[in-house]
């Protein structure tokens, strides 16, 4: 689908609107005065405002140009540490999200079916109105619990958990189940750390198992590893794919899927036999020491042949290199790590790599502890203790999951629990920024546990899938347009301030929140006048005024004290790849084998990854990126097409377990013979897309639904898909 | 006017990773309808067998030539060469007659089929931004590179950088930075670790192609009154020959009338 429609005929549109709106009203609008006293912007509205990005999690720092009230460019912050200065495709056509035809611009009621796309306009007083009566109906009939909430990371989260936790409800539905479950929950039970920071300044040898930082962009770390590539630092890349990152690195290891943990496991045995470790490092600092030889005895470079496919000498060869690089050596964490049931172990072997090569916590070392602490060294809002929660959580954390954290949560087993009313029923969902339709697997179950709820409201900028099967869809205004809380990095606060002006009817959602949180009788957990309000509160320990920080762009934070001793936030202070809480709770205590299914003669993996122009199932209908992505299409080797007599640009039916989808193919080298590929993000319900309904086809339509019971992360890849002629 | 005295940009196709965040800046930049762009992609692609896989790809736009083709082949004077590098197009002037697409070696002036004439823009190509780089900006691809794929300033020291490169890296590299010397010398400059050809370029020599059209176009007028003279002789020839075919066929119609 190529629009002939120009963004300058959008920015026609949108100025004549504006142009109403200050006839309307005499006084220039807020954000123009705000930006007018600040110097920022001149008598024309001509001028730059420093803000965020917010178009991934990464959140780079940027500055918009604007002109006669509207921004026409954005550039990446020089003075962002996540940015530096640039912004990767989706950064530069984040205004196409803002100026998106498709936005939704005022408070919308259903009307018709759910999913028939029939809604009517409503005033915001009539649609939170109903909104909080529906929610208080629903609470006062079957207890708090009986509400979902939902919302994937984003800086306003701690008000949206205000606002579930004061209700009452335990039910806090993340993505993370979907994403870095597997990643963070090995991190912690090692090192105590939830995903630690890499540095890429001295590194010398690399191993990336599925990180696809060529393509899922993190504009500095992807930076950072392009220069160290570029130094001659040594890049081995585990992936069943020839992704955009494998054609970088030095070494590219088609692994067979499922089998990372074989592989690393059996570098470990390699360094810990020949005793090629940082032995001082690992004495004092891991809890294992005297074991790990004996324990990893039995996965040899020979054994790890047979299942990886990958020859012993080449896996001999990478540990050996690995380990000669010792403190320079980095095994990256990863990031989406939601393939396998196995992957808590590929992780935990990840994280034991790092602690032989001790380049943990050490200065020059390339694994160090986290860099964000949300919220922490600033000020909020007083606020009354939660009521306590009487009731289990659907989603199995802690009587099921005992080792997931409660922030990360098992959203698939949530849905789960809505589908089958165990062990008690939800009747309300509350959404945020989220869609699970496209991000949960197994759609079509997705849809049933929409159908069991007695109401749904979603708070987004454009009509997404979840949006569309909605009651009440309450427009948010873009991150270009709004407020939120603080981001601190490092010694630095930084600010999300709008650059232009709300359309339409849209706010912020730390309006939303505190409107609803009054209409419910929980206004005290909302204790902030307005969103500049809130922030005026967060800066009271930094001594920096508002209107400071929306001029620099960020405050300077209060200096911690460096830490002389390295310590680990464990149960034992060291770095524990032997651990005593994976034993009590029933599991190997030992990063360990753990075979994982394989797919019958005449069946795939299906593979999911990512592409660098979109960013999960949020950007399909940003028609900038719509222009610059390739088409959506099923990757399959030359050999198995061959074997199914299929070729580039047939029509395939793709059929798993739980669904089937339609996809043009594509025959490439670029993946193994026993895989195929889908982009995610595509194949869209929504026809309030106007871009991108129509496009592609949804994997979240086929992903079968299987749950690491360690982790609680999502296994991707373990679904087996069969692919014919259409 | 920044200090730079000759604007160039140098990429290297070793670090491209084609994520497209220059196509994007350029298109919010200059303001470019969403189905038109001043930049695309070009190089192999994915090659080789599985597993043994090559790829690269190149960011491909004006090559803000020296001595342009272009502006050489426009008949209404719609181009000029800035003296700091940037090879300007002025739509004003235009006449749509579509030259300059045919005497680039590099392909990169493209026609505006939809617009046409009757709307009055016609040809489209990166400008080199001089907008931003009036103000000592970078053009909008440069600056949010995030491999530093594309680099921007003055000529002498991008091409001292890329044989610096070189040197570190033979291993790396062609030895060979493509735009130093081609068609006269180019503002984008090129390295590459798989033969330029493979990422679209054309094989091109020193002397700008303009150089030999010119040098051609300079003999038209003696060789074009030499010729009219040998053209006229044949004309006339064939007409008389015409002529007495004609007669003879009408004779032998006459002939056939009168059986």
């Amino acid at each position: 689908m190529t629009s002939t429609l120009s963004r300058r005929d959008f920015l026609k549109m949108g100025a004549a609107g504006a142009a109403a709106v200050a006839i309307g009203t005499m006084l220039p609008p807020k954000v123009a005065q705000a930006a007018r006293q600040a110097g920022l912007i001149n008598a024309e509205g001509d001028g730059t405002i420093t803000s965020m990005c917010e178009m991934c999690v990464w959140r780079c720092g940027l500055i918009a140009r604007i002109k006669d009230g509207r921004v026409v460019k954005l550039e990446g912050n020089p003075e962002h540490p996540h940015s530096k200065g640039k912004l990767c495709p989706r950064g530069q056509s984040g205004l196409m999200n803002t100026y998106d035809p498709d936005r939704v611009l005022t408070p919308l009621i259903r009307v018709g079916k759910r999913g028939e796309g029939l809604f009517r306009k409503a005033s915001w007083d009539e649609a939170l109105d109903l909104v909080a009566s529906k929610m208080q109906a629903i609470k006062d009939q079957y207890g708090p619990e009986a509400m979902v909430f939902s919302s994937t990371h984003n800086l306003s989260q701690p008000l949206f958990e205000n606002l579930l936790y004061a209700f009452g409800s335990p039910n806090y539905g993340t993505q993370r189940s979907l994403c870095f479950n597997a990643m963070i929950t090995a991190f912690l039970l090692t090192y105590g750390i939830e995903e630690p920071s890499r540095n890429y300044d001295n590194v010398e040898y690399i191993l990336m198992v599925g990180r696809n930082l060529m393509e899922a962009i993190s504009t500095s770390e992807t930076s950072e590893l392009s220069h160290a590539i570029d130094r001659g630092a040594k890049l081995v890349y585990l992936d069943p794919r020839y992704t955009k990152t494998a054609s970088k690195a030095t070494e590219w290891i088609p692994i067979r899927p499922g089998t990372d943990s074989a592989f690393l496991l059996a570098m470990i045995n390699v360094i810990v036999s020949n005793e090629l470790a940082d032995c001082d490092f690992v004495r004092k600092y891991m809890v294992g020491c005297d074991d790990i030889q004996e324990e990893m005895s039995r996965y040899s470079p020979a054994w790890a042949e047979q299942i990886t496919g990958v020859p012993a000498a080449t896996i001999e060869r990478i540990a050996r290199e690995y380990a000669a690089a010792q403190h320079n050596a980095l095994a990256h964490p990863g990031w989406r790590t939601s393939n396998f049931i196995n992957s808590f172990q590929t992780e935990r072997a990840i994280a034991t790599l790092n602690a032989l090569s001790g380049n943990v916590l050490r200065p020059g070392g390339c694994l160090s502890a986290e860099i964000e602490a949300e919220g922490a060294g600033l000020g909020a809002p007083s606020q009354p203790p939660y009521p306590r929660l009487s009731a289990l959580r659907l989603d199995g954390t802690p009587w099921k999951y005992p080792l997931v954290p409660l922030k990360l949560g098992v959203f698939q087993e949530l849905r789960d629990a809505i589908v089958s009313g165990e062990p008690y029923q939800a009747h309300g969902w509350f959404i945020s920024r989220q869609n699970p339709i496209q991000s949960l697997p197994d759609r079509t179950k997705t849809l049933e546990a929409f159908a069991k709820m007695d109401f749904i409201v979603t708070v987004d900028i454009i009509m997404n899938d979840t949006a569309w099967y909605s009651d009440v869809v309450l427009p948010e205004a873009s991150y270009l347009e709004r407020y939120d809380p603080l981001l601190p990095v490092g010694d630095k606060a930084y600010i999300r301030q709008p650059v232009i002006e709300p359309q339409g009817e849209a706010k912020s959602a730390l309006w939303i929140y505190k409107q609803l949180g009054e209409r419910l009788g929980l206004g005290d957990y909302f204790q902030y006048e307005d969103e500049e309000d809130y922030i005026r509160q967060q800066l009271v320990p930094l001594g920096v005024s508002l209107e400071d920080i929306k001029a620099k762009g960020y405050a300077d934070m209060p200096e911690k004290d460096e830490e002389q001793e390295i310590t680990f936030n464990t149960a034992s202070g060291k770095i524990e790849v032997y651990s005593e809480t994976l034993k009590n709770a029933g599991f190997s205590p030992w990063p360990t084998w753990e075979e994982p299914p394989m797919p019958a003669s005449n069946e795939f993996y299906l593979l999911t990854g990512k592409v660098a122009q979109h960013t999960q199932f949020g950007t399909q209908n940003n028609q900038l990126l719509h222009k610059y992505s390739d088409e959506p299409k099923l990757w399959m080797n030359p050999k198995a097409a061959a074997d199914l007599g299929l070729s580039s640009g047939n029509w395939v039916e793709i059929s798993s377990p739980v669904g089937k989808a339609h996809i043009i193919l594509l025959v490439t080298e670029a993946i193994r013979p026993d895989c195929v590929y889908m982009t995610p993000g595509y194949g869209h319900l929504s026809k309030g897309l106007k871009t991108a309904f129509g496009v592609g086809a949804s994997d979240s339509a086929l992903h079968v639904t299987y749950t690491d019971p360690i982790s609680g992360g999502q296994a991707l890849t373990q679904t087996f898909v069969t692919v014919k002629k259409a | 006017m920044s200090e730079i005295i000759n604007h160039a940009f140098l990429f290297d196709a070793t670090r491209c990773i084609d994520c497209r965040a220059c196509m994007v800046a350029c298109s919010v930049e200059n303001n470019i309808p969403m189905n038109k762009t001043r930049i695309w992609v070009a190089g192999i692609g994915i090659k080789g067998e599985f597993p043994k896989l090559e790829s690269a790809s190149m960011v491909y736009h004006c090559m803000h030539c020296a001595e342009p083709d272009c502006l050489s082949a426009c008949p209404v004077g719609a181009y000029t060469k800035r003296s700091d590098g940037p090879v300007l197009y002025d739509p004003d002037k235009c006449i749509g007659c579509r030259y300059c697409m045919n005497a680039c070696p590099f392909g990169v002036p493209h026609f505006d089929y939809d617009k046409g004439l009757i709307e009055g823009a016609f040809i489209d190509k990166c400008t080199m931004c001089p907008q931003r780089i009036d103000v000592g900006l970078a053009p909008a691809c440069v600056a949010t590179c995030p491999t530093d794929a594309l680099e921007f300033g003055e000529r002498a020291d991008l091409i001292a950088k890329a044989h610096a490169r070189i040197q570190a890296h033979p291993e790396r590299y062609i030895d060979h930075v493509y735009g130093e010397i081609e068609n006269g010398g180019t503002s984008y400059l090129i390295l590459s670790h798989v033969p330029f050809t493979e990422l679209g370029l054309p094989e091109i020599g020193s002397i700008p192609v303009k150089e030999v059209s010119e040098t051609v176009m300079g003999y038209t007028i003696p060789f074009a009154l030499g010729w009219s003279a040998v053209l006229s002789a044949v004309a006339a020839g064939v007409h008389l020959y015409n002529q007495k075919n004609e007669k003879r066929s009408s004779a032998e119609e006459k002939l056939e009338d009168s059986k």
